[in-house]
């Protein structure tokens, strides 16, 4: 698919405004270069028709939360417990949800500016107690979802606690929100596995900022504490070393690459978005770790900067190294340290860098458009 | 009976695959099951229940059930799952834990 060059300058929030507000000229053009999907297009009607929608104040930052419970059945959002600015319910699920939306809108905006997922201060919904013996959590393209894992089995043979209890899930679910707002990566196959590791990515950040933990002292896992004591694994991925998470007699063995060399060809999972996903995870670690101190502050801010401007719905994972290699130049200055960390970075998992031929690298956007125009 | 089930995605990213001859249940198990299956009419379901393109970190599943002569496969994903199903898949997967294939 190929994309409109107008697009790639422009962010979709811009394309609104500009549908919204600008001439009819630009506004045809605006909505010609529409390249929304459909997905997000419909959810963003979906949204704007929902009755709970909080009107938004463009330039004012506010936490605007709800958490609702889906008493166990499959409704959605499910009955209203804990409102912005209520008191703690005494439901752990509700009050991690809580607390976890929170700190994940935090680390949008202290750190990145971004006022929420769409960055216009969109509510953030959570609705927990998801059905019966839910081992999963979800993010539904309005709304996060969460299950109880194992709670209607005996203690004995539970494997999965709720899927509230590790912060870095909440921030995960919440990022794949940002990502259908910005980058909005397909989901399936290498663009799908980028969704996937850029929500791990900004969850584990969640986690490691809630905390205050350096690159060194951080466990760099996904999902820590959601295992119950019967299964053998620490968590459900790690970014440091991608396949060792969990190796259980029952759930099997973390089946995560690190690698390019152990890229997992397969048609399950939307093209293994689940599994391949630990390349670009470790790529991620490998980056932070050479950088060094918090790993929001850089190296986060290049993937998110990458996340909201550069990456389209079909970048692959060349594309995405590529392109975080000339955000970090952008940002820290061509052949800082920050820069030559995430070509290290990538190189750890066996992607060069540039190697996409120097022609044809990603430069950003203007390069993209005045090639388009015959100016180079 | 023989059930041939598979669950990939979800958050966790864990596969299950599984082979359950319901002849090693117990008489008990192996009537509630049948009940859930009755009431899910799984063999009346249409061959693929998918929609493309809603939510992220959700569950797909290929069941596969040979029933006496009766045998049908579904592939469903989860966000075009009637909630009439959820049961049956959640029966499902927790036998696919215990008879997990290699």
């Amino acid at each position: 698919m190929s994309r409109h060059p107008i697009s790639c300058i422009l962010p979709p929030y811009m394309l609104d405004q500009i549908a919204q507000n600008g001439t009819p000229e630009q506004r045809q053009k605006a909505e010609v270069t529409a390249t929304l999907t459909a997905q997000f297009r419909a959810s963003r009607l979906e949204m704007a028709a929902r009755p709970s929608a909080v009107p938004r104040a463009p330039g004012v930052a506010m936490r605007q939360r709800a958490v609702y419970t889906a008493n166990f059945g499959s409704s959605l959002p499910g009955q209203l417990v804990r409102a912005e600015g209520a008191p703690p319910s005494g439901d752990a699920a509700v009050d991690e949800a809580y607390d976890g939306s929170g700190a994940t809108y935090d680390l949008y905006w202290d750190v990145y500016q971004r006022n929420s997922i769409d960055g216009s201060g969109m509510r953030l919904d959570s609705t927990v107690h998801y059905q019966q013996g839910y081992d999963n959590a979800f993010w539904n393209g309005q709304q996060m979802v969460y299950g109880d894992g194992d709670e209607d089995l005996p203690p004995a043979q539970r494997l999965f606690n709720r899927f509230t209890i590790s912060i870095d899930v909440i921030g995960h679910e919440l990022t794949h929100g940002v990502t259908q707002f910005t980058g909005n990566l397909i989901y399936s196959n290498q663009p799908g596995a980028l969704n996937e590791s850029f929500s791990d990515v900004f969850g584990t950040l969640v986690k490691q900022r809630a905390l205050g933990q350096s690159v060194d002292q951080a466990d760099w896992l996904i999902g820590a504490g959601l295992f119950t004591a019967n299964v053998q694994g620490v968590a459900l991925r790690s970014m440091k070393e991608p396949g060792t998470a969990y190796n259980d007699p029952v759930l099997g063995k973390d089946p995560q690459p690190g690698h390019m060399s152990g890229y997992v060809n397969t048609t399950s999972d939307n093209g293994g978005v689940h599994i391949n996903s630990g390349i670009p995870n470790h790529a991620f670690y490998l980056t932070a770790m050479e950088i060094g101190g918090f790993a929001w502050e850089k190296a986060g801010r290049i993937w998110y900067v990458t996340l909201r401007d550069r990456i389209r719905s079909t970048t692959n994972f060349q594309q995405a190294a590529d392109l975080t290699y000339t955000v970090a130049g952008e940002l820290f200055g061509v052949n800082s340290l920050e820069q030559m960390a995430v070509k290290h970075g990538w190189a750890g998992v066996g992607i060069t860098v540039g190697s996409s031929s120097d022609g044809d690298t990603p430069q950003g956007c203007l390069q993209s458009v005045l090639k388009v125009f015959g100016i180079r | 009976m023989i059930i041939i089930f598979e669950r990939t995605g979800g958050f966790a990213g864990i596969t299950q695959r599984a082979v359950i001859d319901t002849a090693s249940l117990s008489p008990e198990e192996r009537q509630a099951l049948e009940a859930l299956l009755e009431q899910a009419g799984f063999f009346d379901l249409p061959p693929r229940l998918a929609r493309e393109g809603e939510g992220v970190d959700r569950f797909q599943y290929l069941v596969t059930i040979e029933h006496g002569d009766r045998k049908h496969t579904v592939v469903l994903s989860e966000e075009a799952m009637p909630e009439s199903l959820q049961p049956l898949m959640r029966r499902l997967s927790l036998l696919a834990r215990r008879f997990r294939s290699p």
